[in-house]
């Protein structure tokens, strides 16, 4: 296959699916329809594995088979995707989540058509901001992602969806406005007019110091850091993610927890760090301060519930933190402008980029695991399983993998992300590392407190003991799946960090030059205004 | 060639397991519930990883001469003994130097980093006479893959063989096939497709009923191994943390083996929370490593060539002739020894003291948690919920062991102030922990205490600057809890599930085997001698007397140097005298007198060979295996690379306040002392055992009356369980539900008020839409109907009155148009 049609294929494999759905396939024939978008979804994964193992070189730090097309040239919008070690895990992700999201959907038996269309323009979407180089175009996909989640959630959700929707499309919404007046504000400060949506051009731009000034920097930094900082989810606009999460029908919280959460994670690795060094130096402390407090918070409020779906939502917003104190521990030195302890930047990015991933893996399939039990018995009530370990053995054993993939037990991937950013943090600032880590006790509390209350005791105490039957075929396939992964990268995280780190350590150099650059004319402006 | 050949013989030792732990946990699935396959494939794995560390640890003593030495120290025993520290005394960077010296020009094996004739000859070198003994100093390091790496960071998986790690390994695996064998038979019970669990309840108060679960629990002790192997063979701090935690979640699973009991469930939660809890600790200690020191490794890390790109954790730290940590005078910071590429090139770094200290405080709290010393202790004794085997694996011998294992591994980064710390915790821990032994009455209980009591010991070993004691004292305790809590299985399973003592009594005719094996143990923890059997100047003894001997010796030594810190001493003696008294306590209790409960005695019965096999072979360990005490040949195998500044001690500068810390020679000079002291104590200890339970001459329920206040104190394990409920548990649960009440109130509050203004808004833009803007156009649209209507009589159809109003339009315009600009 041309390599330059790979990436568009990538991206528009779930569309096309999506309509032949649409005109040919009969709204009765329930079992051809989930059959046929399973197969869409395989084949864009199959596509994005022959991009990882096919195309992609990962000792190249640059964007790689870039596309290139003039799309509304009067606005300087161009077709513009690449994808490069950043974007290269992520895609690979989503599309996996995908895949097995779609394998666990066999649950959903209302309007299946409008669900399946629905679910394979999401993953366009998705693809789409995951490959967009244009910042319209990122725009343009990001909008696209958010309205058939939207109806995923209102149309096939539980009892509150409707409320739960609109809070998710609300928060969004706001997120994207701010990062709409952002997308403006380098549009008209980029030299070159035609350059001005080119993410790569700008963020050479930024490198050389000539984007904006220092004080617009930290505007537009903070628009976009709210925008992605919602999407994360960090404290405190996370109170969407809880109710979107238990709202949602299975396959579409892992989707959530799998996949959305890290466009948060990206925009900020991908958009505004490259593009405003400065804002993202100068709001450094910030950020860490916020994720630490996303850790903590979250850690705790997990411990505090009793719905099954919502404690794994916010042990989410534990683990998101995570992401965003790794991506912050940028450390200057004050006097001199230089990055200190710059490798241990490049860790603390390198493990956010691992966390996300590790994240995505194990928090689809804690979902999942609830997503079983939940249509089985019909509630998620804590306190009122149990003993499920020996009701449903195969079911007890895969979950509790999963779980400690959640608790970061060493040999599982969540292990890996969270050390690797604490580890980071220290050189950053010791105080925020402590607390960072004292994390480590609260998730092993929720976690292990929520698995005895539902998989450990002597019997099931809740609704429908009749109904717990033990997992499928095609349950049992996607939990495996997640829980090999989970253990593969776990054991050999070289695997993706080979790929994550030319890309990062080329993206921290050039934030850490752009710093420089916005320093040294702010210091010079000083000493004008002096004389 | 040596190196290769160990680390290839180990890794099958420690992989083994794994692969048997992947294969036995689909038991369930491919095989009967009845069937013993699991155990015997499991069985199998960690013989062969026995033999495997047995041959390696061969193997490497016949590299280093080490077989022939105890030759030399049958016949100069004191010679042979002292002699080492002299050379080293001599020269007291040598052995240090040597290290980075020769290995530069040690080529021929990345893998090999020390090796025997090289040490040898730079000792050569310097040394007019030749030393008689060429002990260790041969670690074998490298690196099996990478983690990641960033820039010249990286973090991998190391593998790190001395003497240390090949006794702990054949430690590890001799037991560990002793109690899977034991295991085989104590819980065949389970081979079966319906189970009764007495335990258990279900809220109708029946009994549990579940199917037989043998595969599992053979899988979970595979898994174990294999995690306290690697533990053992990490090469660097963060593969020991890797391994620390898979440790905790194999103690997690297996102290819940009975997931139908809320007991057991609740101490695998406590186990591997209060675990967390040290870790925490830990990690911060790994972070301050990290981020001052830049690597994780022990050893150094060599390229291609053999030349050392990056030096290991145990060289960087600078310590001065008499081994105390190099400081700079101004500042008090330390500075770093060699470090290359890694933190700036081809310079140095400083860490302040205080971070050192912060560090080794961090990696002990970590040890704290695994060897449930004090404060973190409490979990240790709850873990008995699971069952016998595990307790005695897991839970006594190896797993609690490893926090003193990692103390004693990581003893080359502990500054002074910690291991005072050390110290004290561990002398805290052993006496508090002794006491709650006295008044427990389950069996196993008694054992749990006592482990606790004993790893109190080995860490104030360690303390101390004991590091040979520590250790010794931690293999030797290994092999006799383990054999005391397998007796205490076969009792439990003899007495179909009893563990109260009280109900015990008189069993040593009913299971003499079992009887007879638990005295051995009994004796070689109470520290019993005989002096004077063979010689004048030698004492016959179970090992315990010997470990515990060079424990006591070594804190005498110590308090001599430090006397302000005489609780050192002073504690750990009485306590020997309490930990005798406990333990013949138990023996009486349970074996002899007369029965208390006849039923149970009635059916009581000893235990098969397949478990009682075990503990004949156990037995002989725990009496023999420290035979010689400290000139033995297992003394001598732990120090064979033992830290370069152990031997000779640390002198304290006069008037720095700081602390004298005892060499050999010291040690030596007391050690007559401390063991006729130690002896003492604890012949009074098993006196009065005798004499309140062995006898009737006493009454002891009129004791436990009289001292019912204390004894409640004791019962209620010092109050530590309530305390922690209130100060931790409760008030966690409290904060959660403030941030549940927060996200519900404050933040979702600001969302929907700020949702409710914008429908109020929206509610007035409707009204000023329907009365203003929609009346406005209204108004337009009424009026220009109106217009149009009146204009409508203007359209009469007819043209000539239309030219007429286009004309008289046309002049008006024109006379606007002209009135208004005019010229």
């Amino acid at each position: 296959m041309n390599p330059e049609f790979l990436l568009t294929a990538i991206i528009f494999a779930p569309s096309v699916g999506a309509l032949i759905l649409a005109l040919l396939f009969d709204s009765k024939n329930a079992e051809a329809m989930r059959l046929f978008a399973f197969a869409t979804t395989a084949v864009t994964f199959g596509l994005t594995l022959v991009l990882w193992l096919g195309e992609f070189q990962s000792d190249a730090p640059g964007m790689q088979l870039e596309v290139v097309k003039a799309w509304i040239p009067t606005w300087n919008v161009y077709y513009r995707l690449g994808v490069d070690g950043i974007s290269m895990p992520l895609v690979l992700l989503t599309s996996l989540v995908s895949m097995l999201s779609m394998a666990a959907s066999w649950s959903i038996t209302k309007h299946i058509k409008g669900y399946m269309v629905l679910f394979l323009l999401l993953e366009t979407g998705m693809m789409g901001v995951f490959l967009a180089l244009d910042f319209f175009l990122f725009y343009v996909f990001w909008e696209v992602m958010l309205l058939p989640m939207y109806f995923l959630i209102g149309v096939w959700g539980g009892p509150r969806k409707e409320y739960a929707a609109i809070k998710f499309f609300l928060y969004t919404l706001a997120g994207s406005v701010l990062m709409l007046v952002a997308m403006l504000m380098f549009y008209f400060n980029s030299d070159v007019q035609a350059d001005g949506f080119n993410l790569i051009r700008l963020a050479e731009a930024a490198t050389a110091g000539n984007l904006l000034t220092p004080k617009m920097q930290i505007t537009a930094f903070i628009m976009l850091f709210i925008g992605f900082a919602i999407k994360l989810p960090a404290f405190p606009v996370h109170t969407w993610l809880p109710d979107a999460h238990v709202e949602a029908p299975t396959p579409i919280s892992m989707i959530l927890a799998g996949v959305l959460l890290k466009m948060g994670g990206y925009g900020i690795i991908r958009i505004a760090f490259p593009l405003c060094p400065y804002g993202a130096q100068y709001l450094a402390y910030s950020m860490v301060a916020i994720g630490v407090i996303s850790i903590i918070y979250g850690a705790f409020a997990a411990l505090a519930q009793t719905d099954f779906k919502r404690l794994v939502a916010y042990s989410s917003v534990s683990h998101m933190g995570y992401v965003l104190l790794g991506l912050a521990v940028w450390k200057i030195n004050e006097q001199t402008g230089e990055t200190m302890n710059s490798e241990y930047w490049q860790m603390g990015l390198n493990g956010a980029m691992f966390q996300m991933i590790a994240h995505g893996i194990s928090s689809a399939g804690m979902f999942f695991m609830v997503g079983v039990i939940y249509d089985r018995v019909h509630h998620r009530d804590l306190n009122k399983f149990g003993g499920l370990m020996g009701k449903m053995p195969l079911y007890g054993g895969l979950s509790a993998g999963l779980f400690f993939a959640g608790l970061g037990l060493p040999g599982l991937c969540g292990f890996i992300g969270e050390v690797f950013v604490v580890l980071s943090t220290w050189s950053f600032n010791p105080t925020l590392a402590i607390v960072a880590a004292s994390g480590v006790i609260l998730t092993a509390g929720y976690i292990l407190w929520a698995m005895q209350r539902v998989y450990l005791g002597a019997e099931y105490k809740g609704p429908h003991p009749e109904d717990l039957t033990p997992m499928n075929m095609r349950e049992t396939v996607i939990a495996g799946t997640l829980l090999t992964l989970a253990v593969i990268l776990g054991v050999f995280p070289a695997i993706m960090f080979n790929v994550m780190t030319p890309s990062i350590s080329r993206m921290a150099k050039a934030a850490e030059a752009g710093y420089r650059q916005s320093a040294t004319q702010l210091s010079q402006d000083e000493m004008q205004a002096k004389r | 060639m040596v190196g290769e050949t160990l680390r290839n013989l180990l890794m099958i030792a420690w992989l083994l397991p794994l692969a048997g732990f992947a294969v036995e946990i689909f038991g369930g699935f491919w095989g009967s519930r009845k069937s013993r396959v699991a155990a015997w494939m499991s069985v199998g794995c960690i013989a062969t990883g026995f033999f495997c560390s047995l041959s390696a640890l061969l193997i490497w003593g016949s590299s280093n001469n080490f077989w022939k030495v105890p030759h030399e120290t049958d016949h100069h025993a004191d010679a042979g003994h002292a002699e080492p520290d002299h050379a080293v005394a001599d020269h007291p960077a040598d052995s240090h130097d040597s290290h980075d010296s020769h290995d530069s020009h040690d080529s021929h094996d990345s893998h090999d980093s020390h090796d025997s004739h090289d040490s040898h000859d730079s000792h050569d070198s310097h040394d007019s006479h030749e030393p008689p003994v060429v002990l260790g100093q041969t670690v074998y390091s490298g690196t099996l893959y990478y983690l990641a790496r960033f820039g010249s960071l990286d973090i991998s998986l190391d593998y790190y063989i001395d003497s240390l790690t090949l006794v702990m390994f054949t430690m590890v695996t001799f037991i560990a096939t002793c109690i899977h064998v034991f295991a085989m038979g104590y819980m065949s019970e389970e081979l079966t497709e319906e189970l009764v669990d007495h335990s258990a309840h279900l809220s109708n108060g029946h009994h549990v009923h579940r199917p037989g679960r043998y595969y599992r629990f053979f899988a979970f002790l595979s898994l174990f191994c294999f995690s306290m192997l690697g533990l053992v063979l990490a090469g660097n701090i963060f593969q020991v943390f890797i391994f620390w935690e898979l440790v905790g979640i194999c103690s997690y699973l297996l102290i819940g083996f009975y997931t139908e009991r809320k007991a057991a469930c609740n101490a695998a939660n406590k186990a591997f929370v209060m675990n967390r809890v040290g870790d925490f600790g830990f990690l911060i200690g790994l972070m301050v490593l990290w981020t001052f020191f830049g690597t994780f490794r022990f050893g150094e890390t060599l390229n291609d060539k053999g030349e050392v790109v990056q030096a290991g954790l145990f060289q960087m730290l600078p310590r001065d002739e008499t081994g105390n940590v190099l400081r700079d005078a101004e500042s008090g910071d330390v500075k770093i020894g060699v470090v290359t590429a890694a933190v700036e090139p081809g310079g140095t770094r400083t860490i302040p003291y205080s971070l050192l200290v912060v560090a080794g405080l961090g990696v002990f709290a970590g040890c704290v948690g695994k060897s449930a010393q004090f404060p973190l202790q409490t979990w240790l004794p709850d873990a008995m919920e699971g069952p016998t085997p595990v307790s005695a694996l897991v839970h006594s011998a190896t797993m609690v062991a490893a926090g003193v294992y990692l103390v004693g591994r990581f003893y080359p980064m502990f500054v002074q102030e910690v291991l005072l710390t050390i110290a004290y915790v561990g002398c805290i821990t052993l006496f508090m922990a002794a006491t709650i032994a006295i008044v427990a009455t389950d069996i196993k209980k008694v054992l749990a205490y006592s482990t606790i009591s004993q790893l109190g010991y080995m860490m104030l070993g360690l303390g101390v600057f004991g590091w040979g004691a520590g250790l010794f004292h931690l293999i030797t305790h290994a092999f006799f809890k383990s054999l005391m809590f397998l007796c205490s299985g076969s009792v439990i399973y003899g007495c179909h599930h009893e563990q109260e003592m009280p109900k015990m009594g008189g069993l040593w005719r009913k299971m003499p085997i079992t009887a007879f094996t638990m005295l051995v143990g009994v004796i070689a923890i109470s520290g019993l001698a005989v002096p004077g059997l063979i010689s004048l100047s030698s004492v016959f003894a179970f090992s315990g007397f010997f470990s515990k001997d060079a424990v006591v010796a070594t804190s005498l030594a110590f308090v001599k140097g430090n006397p302000s810190h005489f609780l050192l001493f002073i504690v750990p003696l009485v306590t020997a005298g309490i930990t005798a008294f406990y333990m013949f306590r138990l023996w009486f209790y349970t074996f002899a007198g007369k029965p208390r409960d006849q039923h149970i005695y009635d059916h009581c019965h000893e235990s098969p060979w397949i478990m009682t096999g075990p503990l004949l072979a156990l037995s002989f360990f725990a009496a023999f295996c420290a035979i010689g005490g400290e000139e033995g040949p297992l003394y001598r195998l732990i120090t064979g690379d033992q830290p370069a500044h152990v031997a000779h001690g640390i002198a304290a500068p006069l008037g720095s306040g700081e602390l004298t810390l005892p060499g050999h020679e010291a040690i030596h000079a007391v050690h007559g002392t401390a063991g006729t002291l130690a002896l003492i104590a604890a012949a009074s200890g098993t006196f009065i055992a005798w004499l309140l339970y062995g006898t009737t001459l006493v009454n002891v329920a009129e004791i436990k009356r009289q001292l019912s206040g204390l004894h409640g104190f004791l019962a209620n394990k010092w109050h530590f369980d309530e305390l922690y409920d209130g100060l931790f548990m409760k008030p966690s649960h409290v904060v959660g539900s403030c941030c549940v009440w927060i996200d519900k109130t404050i933040f979702d509050g600001i969302i929907h008020a700020s949702a409710e203004v914008m429908i109020f808004i929206s509610k007035w833009d409707k009204l000023f839409d329907e009365a203003v803007v929609d009346g406005f156009v209204n108004l337009l649209g009424d009026s220009t109907f109106a217009v149009g209507r009146s204009l409508r009589v203007i359209q009469t159809g007819r043209l000539r009155q239309y030219v007429m109003f286009i004309v008289v339009g046309v002049v008006a315009l024109f006379a606007i148009l002209f009135t208004t600009f005019p010229g």
